[in-house]
């Protein structure tokens, strides 16, 4: 059964795809949206759904075969139900007649941007203050998002709104597939501390959005937004457990080329940091390898909210040790080493920080895998309107 | 050596855990550390029964055939009670050096006698640093009638109980071991004061002792069988540390203050969570490095060094905070959690001291460059 596919996407990959030019057969140069549409078509896309939404009915296990012959021949496309996370909050959320309007541009089209954060709403999501008024059939938008990945590029964007505010915090939100392209929504990137620019600011300025949009159900939200962040987690599970092939063993950790280099390795006090630095590093990532087993075997594994907190400390701490490493001279961006020591101690924050902070994940940690008390939220259950900002 | 399923494996260490459950409990373990010896021979013999005396001994020699990885699941049991017998010594060092021997003939009726908890070994293997890397600072001098030893050997785990004793000596400056009947042992024994009561250690000062030399153990068996017992007691810290955080834990959702739950504030909930990862650490390193040697593939060392010193800082780590996140009820005697903080600290410094093992550990890394 299983081989009979694997021949039959092999077989249509060899006719339509040209894995020496990256490209589909017969055109000079790879057009993303003719080729996507093709790749849907075939219902290679998205295997895993039914047939009336560009899917084949398979399983899995089935859909792994399809997406081991695109990564086999570097053919783009596969996997869009896993990993296209706007796709697939429609096709789990929205009515017949969204999915009928949006799910092919979607799928055809780059990656839906995650309008979430805002200023005043980080750890407290549900705080979110972008209000979003009634207006015809649709609408009028304004507010601010913040933290948003590839906001240039979307051409739609998931947005968490206020629609009540009279109703308690987690009552009155909306949940939106939003236009990016139109009057009123300006994108200004935001530079971070290691001096990149991964990350926009979202301005929304009365645009619009039709009632046809709202994903799930006026006013409830939160709860759609539960099961799109659901998705977003599982992928980010996935991708650890993607990059992590077979053996947590290293070749030379960069740390220790770093030290050796320097000629510190004589200082006592500093071969117990390097040291450390290594085993939190290699502890990881044999947690992770353990994870991994535990996933294929039981499905889940609480080993995996550990690792973000395992990482904040291995970058924060091999960034610290390098900078002792090169001592003094660490002040001057004047040496690759000192340019990349100062970069690591700023881009650490992105793991301790993003995401969610290490705190709100300790709260996660604490909760749900240790089982102790949820803390207390004490703006829980007023309405929106009196809860105090700032 | 025979390979075990992990159901088997299982299955041993529920055994072992009833039976420590019965015997080994808090309210035994507190009567115990009160005798002259702190050891529990009718206990022993009960294990003896069971064959887990004979865990790492031979088949051929009455006992199980088991690997590393069988001792490190069952000292992560015998850590959940702090149980205290000699079972490093006697169970995991002793049958490994006493089988690279190559007199079988000399070896063969000891092995049988571990096997049935007839015998019990202790193993002087380090001076007075404590650190079993270092050369050893008993010397052993051949004499008309085979060999003899003189020297101090210090940190020796269950001397008084032992009937017999594996040395660790100086021969024409290189490692070898020496088998001592405890008997013929001119300067007896005595316990130290620990500040950890639960485990005994002493000091043997050997001035001529007759013994015999296990024939072809010399640098690597020796080694070998170190890194042996810094799984074993990995294991031992993995189930102590264990064992400790989960009483915690109970402890912050049954303990109330202001009318709560005292887990439900974030001071303590981070301190939990960070706990986690470190428990959790040491747990998979301590049965990788025991899945690694047991397979013999070439990280071994790394992995042993690796498992030895995180095992060994964590338990101390957490066994430390858990006392915190306790408060009162855990400065008091009463409570098991200073049992636990102390056996810690004996941890970070029997057989070498976590720095040094961290050391040996970046070594291992260097040699990579």
């Amino acid at each position: 059964m299983s081989g009979d596919l694997k021949a039959k996407v092999e077989g249509w990959l060899d006719v339509h795809w040209d894995s020496i030019n990256n490209r589909q057969v017969g055109t000079a140069i790879y057009d993303a949206k003719t080729w996507l549409a093709k790749v849907v078509d075939a219902g290679y896309a998205t295997p895993t759904w039914p047939v009336k939404w560009y899917g084949l009915g398979l399983s899995w296990k089935e859909a792994r075969v399809i997406e081991d012959a695109f990564q086999a021949r570097s053919a783009k496309g596969w996997g869009r139900d896993r990993y296209h996370l706007g796709a697939i909050t429609i096709f789990k959320l929205g009515s017949d007649a969204l999915k009928t309007e949006l799910l092919y541009e979607l799928l055809t089209g780059p990656i839906c941007c995650l309008l979430y954060s805002e200023p005043g709403a980080g750890s407290d999501l549900a705080g979110v203050r972008t209000r979003a008024v009634k207006d015809g059939d649709g609408f009028v938008v304004t507010g601010q998002k913040v933290w948003t990945s590839n906001a240039v590029e979307a051409e739609y964007g998931m947005l968490l709104t206020r629609t009540d505010m009279d109703a308690a915090k987690h009552q009155g939100i909306t949940f939106f597939i939003f236009p990016m392209k139109q009057p009123g929504v300006e994108v200004r990137p935001i530079n971070q501390i290691t001096g990149e620019s991964e990350f926009n600011e979202v301005f929304i300025t009365e645009a619009r959005v039709s009632e046809r949009f709202i994903i799930g159900e006026y006013n409830q939200g939160w709860k759609s937004f539960q099961t799109a962040i659901a998705s977003e987690r599982l992928i980010m599970g996935q991708g650890i457990t993607a990059r992590l092939g077979g053996t947590a063993a290293e070749k030379v950790p960069a740390l220790l080329q770093l030290a050796h280099k320097h000629g510190v390795l004589q200082d006592p006090v500093l071969r117990q940091d390097v040291a450390q630095a290594l085993a939190y590093r290699q502890l990881n990532a044999l947690n992770m390898l353990r994870a991994k087993g535990e996933i294929m075997k039981n499905g889940a594994s609480s080993l995996s909210s550990l690792g973000k907190l395992a990482m904040s400390r291995i970058q924060h701490g091999e960034a610290r040790i390098s900078a002792k490493i090169l001592g003094p001279q660490v002040l001057f961006n004047e040496t690759e080493d000192a340019l990349n020591a100062n970069f690591d101690g700023a881009k650490a924050y992105m793991n301790s920080i993003g995401g969610g902070t290490d705190q709100i994940q300790r709260n996660i940690i604490a909760e749900r895998v240790l089982g102790l008390p949820k803390s207390m939220d004490i703006s829980r259950n007023i309405p929106f309107k009196d809860i105090k900002s700032g | 050596m025979l390979e075990f399923s992990g159901e088997e494996r299982q299955a041993i260490c529920d055994t072992f855990d009833r039976l420590l459950s019965d015997n080994a409990n808090e309210e035994a373990l507190r009567k115990l550390i009160e005798t002259e010896s702190g050891f529990d021979n009718s206990l022993w013999q009960k294990m003896a029964e069971l064959g887990l005396t004979g865990l790492m001994v031979d088949p051929d020699y009455d006992g199980i055939g088991a690997n590393i990885q069988e001792a490190e699941a069952l000292m992560e049991v015998a850590g959940k009670y702090l149980y205290n017998g000699p079972f490093i010594s006697s169970c995991v060092v002793a049958p490994a050096l006493l089988q690279a021997s190559s007199n079988l003939s000399m070896v063969g009726p000891h092995l049988k006698n571990i096997a049935s908890g007839n015998s019990i070994f202790a193993i002087a293997g380090c001076g007075q640093t404590g650190d079993w890397t270092q050369p050893p600072t008993v010397n052993a001098i051949q004499n008309a009638d085979g060999w003899e030893l003189s020297g101090p050997a210090h940190f020796i785990t269950h001397a008084l109980t032992a009937s017999h004793c594996l040395v660790i000596a100086n021969e024409g400056g290189e490692r070898a071991a020496f088998l001592v009947d405890m008997n013929d042992c001119l300067v007896p024994a005595k316990y130290q004061s620990t500040d950890d009561r639960t485990l005994r250690l002493s000091n043997i000062t050997f001035h001529g002792s007759q013994a015999l030399r296990l024939e072809s153990v010399g640098e690597k068996q020796i080694d070998d069988a170190l890194h042996l017992a810094l799984i074993a007691l990995a294991g031992e810290q993995v189930g102590g540390m264990r064992a400790m955080f989960k009483i915690t834990i109970q402890y912050l959702n049954t303990r109330f203050q202001f009318g709560e739950p005292i887990g439900r504030f974030q001071a303590l909930k981070h301190m939990a969570a960070d706990l986690l990862v470190d428990v959790e650490s040491a747990s998979t390193v301590a049965r990788i490095a025991a899945q690694t040697m047991a397979s013999g593939s070439g990280d071994s060392e790394l992995l042993t060094y690796l498992a030895a010193f995180t095992c060994a800082d964590n338990f101390r780590k957490v066994t430390a905070d858990a006392i915190q996140l306790h408060g009162g009820i855990a400065y008091t005697m009463e409570h098991p959690a200073h049992l636990y903080w102390r056996r810690a600290q004996t941890g970070q410094w029997l057989y070498a001291s976590s720095d040094k093992l961290r050391d040996l550990y970046l070594l291992e890394m260097e040699a990579k460059l």
